[in-house]
């Protein structure tokens, strides 16, 4: 998940690098009230998204009063940002700027280890800098000493590790003009799979990068995979689109594949959902019920692979309890093999009959690709 | 013939007497993989599928000297621990069915593995089969013998479904597999595809690999420059998913993990790449079929 520059800050100030004055505008709180909290005269607004190139794209105001930051927040507020939601503004002390530069750690996936990244010239997209006024030193994971020669790579090394990021970035790093380092920006991306060991992290405000605020349906997918039994299947991937096709898929790989192949026959999907990793009837369920719950669906492909170890049967049975639940009329489509697909096919056949609906089934006899086409031809019809 | 795993293969599962672990040892006993004994801290002395359990890998080797591969199924937040303990033991093959696993301990596995010269399938890695000879993990399920075919296509998915849907269409069509390797979904890769496509330039058995790859990450770049290098010289087609996110903000994670939104990344930029090495590209995963058909 990816931080806003506000919380990214917090975690760098944490670990000892300085980072600017500064006061978190919420949407609705007064503008006035947070810049004399502040109680700097020349201080920089800036939009609070979850990426893009915020500078380019108008993101940043300066400003020197009251009137003139509360001006240039509402205006922020109003604005999309390369497609992202402006969640909050930072209001922050304005640095006396003599040089910036650039470092960042990331994972590199050809030795499949971090490394950290460093320039003296900052400020601007890393890829645009010559290759050779960039420093890259790989670290040892293993290592708590970050082994780089680099300024700040130590402070940022610890919070790299003890924060579990998969990435963070500070660009520009500011030399200001009395010979300190500042971070003036903060990118940092914290890697979800180790939530069990940061509860801190339930206090981070719920997020999408759709540009918008999460959707109820959002927000309650994501509760479907909490708890004790989180890695006993997958089943809370909801993000909302805009068409009008509901999908359930099945498996990270195919889901994609489908989602292809779904526009490749000129449908446009509601959502984007898979469950996969065997996850028991009661996720399905509540991931179904979900899924379904979207208003003006005019039609629901199921397509999964020939599962290896998902049990067919236990995960048609989440989606029946909905079927039979919510009994949708719209055409629909489903693909699916594995074990026990036998007995979860009668069963859908079964539930199909008692609620009239107008279903067609498929097993691995047939291409998944294939019953997209057979999706797009009921709907014409 | 075949990669990674042959008669010879004596397995352990750590983590055997969990519910999939259990499922694990009999999918590949059933399919004739030497599975020769479990582990699980606290429950040793336990049997599974009537194979016996240690408290540790240490203890099970004591009796059980020829294991040479290790599968583990435990909890993500157990992971770390359990590979560590199979590096310790020089287990050669560990193959890491467990997904969500933390990006640093996956980070410090590979590191330690490496330094010892030991191969992780994974993580997140349903694993491989030599269809005829033995598999790994749970790949083709109960209906494995339906889906693999002993053939001369090598199969390479960072997608377990998609390792048996690949494998079922091209068996469907009368070619068999020399064999299926599912690579795992993650951003860091144990075994990756350029690593399974030099072994498959070796193989005998294999004369022509089918791949099924994602947007997001950059190992299908690694493809190009083996191809480049002429380290892999046989033909190869390959389904790249994920178009369709293109139009995704940059940064976003759609599908594995792995799979994140980035310029450059996506799928019809590494089709592009690979189309210039001569890498055949199918529009439709399917097509795969027909794409590789010629060379079989």
């Amino acid at each position: 998940m990816n931080l806003y520059e506000f919380e990214g800050k917090e975690l760098l100030r944490k670990h000892g690098i300085a980072v600017p004055k500064s006061v978190v505008l919420h949407r609705g709180e007064d503008a006035r009230k947070k810049y004399s909290e502040l109680g700097v005269k020349d201080v920089v607004v800036k939009a609070q998204v979850l990426s893009g190139k915020r500078g380019k794209n108008n993101g940043i105001k300066f400003c020197s009063s009251a009137d003139e930051t509360a001006a240039a927040a509402e205006n922020l507020f109003q604005m999309n940002i390369r497609g992202q939601y402006v969640a909050a503004v930072l209001i922050e002390e304005k640095l006396n700027i003599a040089k910036e530069k650039y470092i960042s750690i990331v994972y590199t996936t050809n030795v499949k280890q971090p490394m950290v990244i460093f320039s003296e010239a900052g400020g601007m997209d890393i890829e645009e800098v010559p290759e050779e006024k960039i420093k890259k030193q790989l670290l040892d994971i293993r290592q708590e000493k970050s082994a780089s020669d680099v300024p700040l790579a130590q402070e940022l090394w610890n919070c790299f590790l003890n924060e579990d990021t998969r990435q963070v970035e500070i660009n520009p790093l500011v030399e200001t003009s009395d010979g300190r380092l500042v971070a003036a920006d903060a990118k940092i991306a914290i890697d979800d799979d180790a939530f069990f060991r940061h509860p801190e992290w339930n206090n981070l405000e719920p997020r999408t990068m759709m540009g918008r605020p999460p959707t109820e349906r959002e927000l309650a997918a994501k509760k479907i995979d909490e708890g004790e039994a989180y890695y006993r299947g997958t089943a809370g991937k909801y993000i909302e689109l805009d068409g009008d096709i509901a999908l359930i898929l099945n498996g990270g790989g195919a889901s994609i594949a489908n989602m292809d192949a779904l526009a490749q026959v000129g449908l446009a999907a509601a959502n984007y959902t898979e469950y996969s990793g065997n996850p028991p009837r009661e996720k399905v369920y509540q991931l179904a019920k979900v899924v379904l719950s979207k208003p003006d669906l005019r039609g629901l492909w199921m397509c999964g692979v020939v599962a290896n170890f998902t049990n067919v049967k236990e995960t048609f049975l989440g989606i029946i309890d909905a079927l039979d639940e919510l009994k949708p009329q719209y055409p629909i489509v489903v693909r699916r093999d594995g074990p026990e697909s036998n007995e979860a096919f009668a069963l859908l056949t079964e539930c199909a009959r008692r609620n009239n609906l107008n279903i067609k089934m498929f097993k691995k006899e047939t291409g998944m690709s294939e019953t997209a086409k057979v999706l797009a031809e009921m709907l014409k019809a | 013939m075949g990669i990674l795993i042959d008669k010879n293969t004596r397995v352990l599962v750590q983590g055997i007497t969990g519910k999939e672990g259990a499922k694990g040892t009999k999918a590949m006993l059933d399919y004739g993989t030497r599975v020769v004994c479990g582990v699980t801290p606290k429950k040793g002395g336990q049997k599974v599928e009537g194979k016996p359990v240690f408290n540790s890998i240490a203890e099970a080797m004591a009796q059980f000297p020829g294991v040479n591969t290790s599968v583990v199924y435990v909890p993500p937040f157990a992971a770390k621990a359990a590979i560590l303990e199979a590096i310790e033991n020089n287990i050669a093959l560990i193959n890491v069915f467990v997904e969500r696993i933390p990006i640093k301990d996956t980070a410090y596995c590979l590191a330690a593995a490496k330094e010892k010269n030991i191969r992780i399938l994974g993580p997140s890695s349903l694993g491989l089969v030599v269809p005829g000879v033995a598999r790994l993990g749970v790949m083709g399920g109960p209906l494995v013998q339906e889906i693999f075919k002993p053939g001369t296509i090598g199969v390479i998915s960072r997608s377990g479904g998609m390792s048996n849907e690949l494998s079922w269409q091209l068996s469907k069509n009368g070619l068999g597999q020399s064999a299926t390797a599912h690579v795992g979904g993650d951003l860091l890769m144990g075994t990756t595809y350029a690593d399974l496509l030099r072994l498959f330039e070796n193989d005998q058995a294999t004369k022509a690999a089918v791949i099924f790859g994602e947007h997001g990450g950059s190992y299908e770049f690694e493809i190009v420059d083996l191809i480049k290098k002429k380290k892999y010289t046989k033909p190869l087609a390959i389904f790249i998913g994920g178009k369709f996110a293109s139009s995704l903000p940059e940064g976003m994670n759609v599908g594995h993990a792995g799979a994140i939104v980035a310029r450059g990344q996506g799928a019809a930029e590494k089709e592009a790449a690979l189309k210039n090495v001569g890498v055949l590209i199918a529009e439709r995963y399917e097509e795969l079929v027909e794409l590789i058909k010629p060379y079989a």
